[in-house]
């Protein structure tokens, strides 16, 4: 995963690190906080990490975690089922900070964060977003002098970025170190001083980042999208054919803290060739949207209709078999032993294996770079990999409509052809996708129409670049998706 | 005040009493209205998952039954006097899980860990405490999203007879094995990377007493920092 790589962090300078999905951010990341190897065993290992010149095994765990905060790129993987403020708490409790204190630094970190309406409630039934707010919330509560953040503003919404940015630059001569990993430059770019970059296993010497941001080579070269890149033209632009997906008046059984249904009349029409973009701010009901599509969630209202059939009484695997769900965390749906076992259980939804279906299931695995990997288990695979299984079964199931819910592979130029790669088989056979997502450049490169949710309600429905300027997107606030590589949101650290 | 923000320990001592009193009370004449009283309480608390419960419960207390009845009709028992018993027992079986279903479904993790630190507890036994009782309603709740999970790749497990059903319930025994020492593992990290101490003793943020703090009342207007 990486080799011979040296970084020398000096106080005071921020810094990044930038690489594709799969590059070993995560690694080093990981390795630089101490979790690698004293926590999470790493075979082989060899080298050394110091913090102000005593090298990491000297260190007590309790001595280094003090001293050093981190939140991974999965941040469920240093959480469980614990309130929210219990979880911000935790490193204060755990150290014996008296009561008082610790309740006065809670409020502190909740109004910082402006989670103050998650207060009470139990980080796993937060949104993907607010439950990444809270973690970097946990870490900043205990003051540790090193920062690490893991792709930090992945899963965020645009106003959720401006706020952590916000509160990073609020830290400068109180944090001597931050150590950030992310796809996107861009969103970060205000808080960091250096950056390196990881290819193939190595890592460039860091630069100012003022001194490469602009340019197109050295991001290319680490095989991410250039941060200032002009827009993407549309290259599918498939025939538009016949409904496969309609929600009308969805009104969901599952209410917020207010006793609002998180959903209260939501419509929206998916045709055959489309790629549709869903935005909205986090904890809009955008789960809860496919979830009361795929029939997870319960509706107290509404109706839907899956390929011009009326599926209100259809259970959900066989809604499933016609609507594809990709989740972020690939996680969360895979459960076969192998890989190709996967793929074939995306054919066959369970049921005896037909003639051809291992062929195909061995084609599909072909053309996302998979064969290597087919008697893999699939929980052994990198988050990236995983992603990329999950493109595949997509495609090898042939569903009506794909949902991918901000797909992992976006930033990076390989991820990014595989992703086009995908959408144009999938418009090309007159199926469609519907993209969730949060990266504003994203939809606006891909998508053929855009959805925005707010309040409970499709607040638009439209060309995609009519949303950028409907009243709806501007309530929001939000910048453009070319905000920085358009001027119109300064990047450059103040 | 919600049930859910009672004391832990008050209602396990609350479960102990009950278990207690149906044990002693072994004719079905006192079981029965216990457990139906218990029961009711359970659905006037709107206990999550009670549906379920139930479910099992029945099972339970049909599996009981048929089997005591037999043993005692073989040891001589009149027909009268095996269901009498077998019905005794099962009643108090109920009545003993329901108190600690309770238990579990109303108590957090976090709300264990507050109470135990409240009282002052070591830490090992703290911890031991509030993973106990709180993870077999976690892994109950990953047990649930694998199946959304099949359903969400098209297995069909509803529209199914019982022994299909049955048959896909245990298919998923092996993702949550797997969940569970992910489970694990997730806890055991955060506790390292939170300075999780079993030689030293922590605090909490809330106000423990009869009830646990659900929430930080958040002071209106207090400026950031």
């Amino acid at each position: 995963m990486l080799a011979e790589v040296s970084l020398l962090a000096p106080e005071n300078r921020w810094m990044l690190v930038c690489g594709a999905a799969g590059s070993g951010k995560s690694t080093l990341m990981m390795t630089a906080a101490g979790v690698i190897p004293r926590l999470i065993p790493a075979a082989p290992f060899s080298g050394a990490v110091s913090l102000s010149g005593k090298p990491l095994p000297e260190f007590s765990n309790d001595a280094l975690f003090t001293r050093v905060g981190i939140v991974m790129q999965n941040v469920e993987d240093q959480m469980w089922d614990l309130g929210v403020e219990d979880v911000i708490a935790m490193a204060l409790e755990n150290r014996g900070r008296p009561k008082a204190e610790i309740r006065a630094r809670l409020e502190i970190i909740i109004r910082q964060f402006r989670i103050e309406r998650l207060a009470g409630r139990r980080v796993l039934s937060l949104s993907g977003g607010e439950r990444r707010m809270v973690a970097i919330a946990a870490a900043l509560a205990a003051e540790p002098e090193v920062l690490v953040l893991d792709e930090p503003t992945t899963g965020l919404d645009p106003e959720a970025r401006r706020r952590l940015v916000s509160i990073l630059a609020g830290l400068r001569g109180k944090v001597p170190m931050l150590l950030v990993s992310e796809q996107d430059p861009a969103s970060v770019a205000a808080v960091i001083d250096e950056v390196a970059l990881l290819e193939g296993g190595a890592l460039t010497a860091p630069v100012a980042l003022a001194d490469i941001f602009e340019q197109d080579a050295p991001w290319m070269k680490a095989g991410i999208l250039p941060p200032t890149r002009s827009a993407n033209p549309q290259t599918a632009q498939a025939e538009i054919g016949p409904e496969v997906l309609a929600v009308r008046g969805l009104k969901t059984r599952l209410r917020r803290p207010d006793g609002t249904p998180v959903l209260s009349d939501a419509s929206l029409t998916i045709h055959g060739g489309e790629t549709v973009a869903l935005v909205g701010r986090n904890g809009a009901g955008k789960t809860t949207l496919f979830q009361s599509i795929l029939g997870l969630a319960k509706i107290e209202a509404g109706s839907i209709s899956i390929g011009g059939d009326y599926a209100d009484d259809w259970t959900p695997a066989r809604r499933a078999r016609q609507i594809a769900y990709l989740p972020q965390n690939m996680r969360r749906i895979l459960f076969n032993m192998t890989v190709r076992e996967e793929v074939l259980f995306a054919i066959t939804a369970g049921r005896p294996k037909g003639e051809g279906d291992g062929d195909k299931a061995d084609a599909a695995l072909a053309r996302y770079g998979l064969t290597d990997l087919a008697e893999a288990n699939p929980f052994a695979l990198s988050s990236r990999q995983q992603a990329v299984l999950g493109l595949a079964c997509a495609e090898a199931a042939g569903s009506l409509v794909a949902i991918l819910d901000e797909p992992l592979l976006a930033r990076d130029l390989n991820g990014r052809r595989l992703l086009e790669q995908f959408r144009d088989r999938a418009v090309s056979e007159g199926r469609a996708i519907l993209l969730i997502t949060h990266d504003l450049e994203l939809a606006d490169d891909i998508a053929t129409r855009a959805l925005l949710l707010d309040e409970g309600a499709i607040a638009y429905e439209g060309a995609t670049a009519g949303l950028w300027t409907s009243a709806a997107y501007q309530k929001l606030g939000w910048p453009g998706p070319r905000a920085i590589a358009e001027g119109e949101v300064n990047h450059a650290r103040p | 005040m919600r049930v859910h923000d009672v004391n832990f320990f008050v209602k396990l001592a609350g479960a102990l009493v009950l278990t207690i009193a149906a044990w002693i009370f072994t004719d079905w004449r006192y079981g029965l209205p216990l457990t139906l009283v218990t029961l009711l309480a359970l659905w006037l608390a709107k206990v999550p998952g009670l549906r379920g419960y139930l479910k099992g419960a029945s099972l339970l207390v049909l599996l009981v039954v048929a089997s005591w009845v037999l043993n005692l009709l073989i040891q001589g028992e009149t027909v009268l006097d095996a269901f009498a018993i077998a019905v005794g027992m099962a009643l108090r079986l109920v009545t003993t899980t329901a108190a600690f279903f309770f238990v579990m479904e109303t108590s957090t993790p976090g709300a264990i860990l507050a109470a135990a630190t409240a009282a002052r507890l070591p830490p090992a036994v703290t911890l031991v405490l509030s993973l106990t009782f709180g993870i077999i309603p976690m892994l109950r709740d990953d047990f649930e999203r694998i199946a959304d999970a099949q359903r969400a790749r098209g297995m069909e497990i509803d529209d199914v007879g019982f022994f299909t059903r049955l048959r896909f319930a245990l298919a998923r025994g092996v993702p949550l094995l797997v969940q569970g020492v992910r489970m694990a593992h997730s806890i055991s990290l955060s506790l390292s990377i939170s300075g999780y101490d079993m030689r030293r003793r922590r605090t909490t943020w809330c106000n423990v007493g009869l009830t646990v703090e659900p929430r930080l009342p958040l002071v209106k207007g207090s400026s950031n920092d």
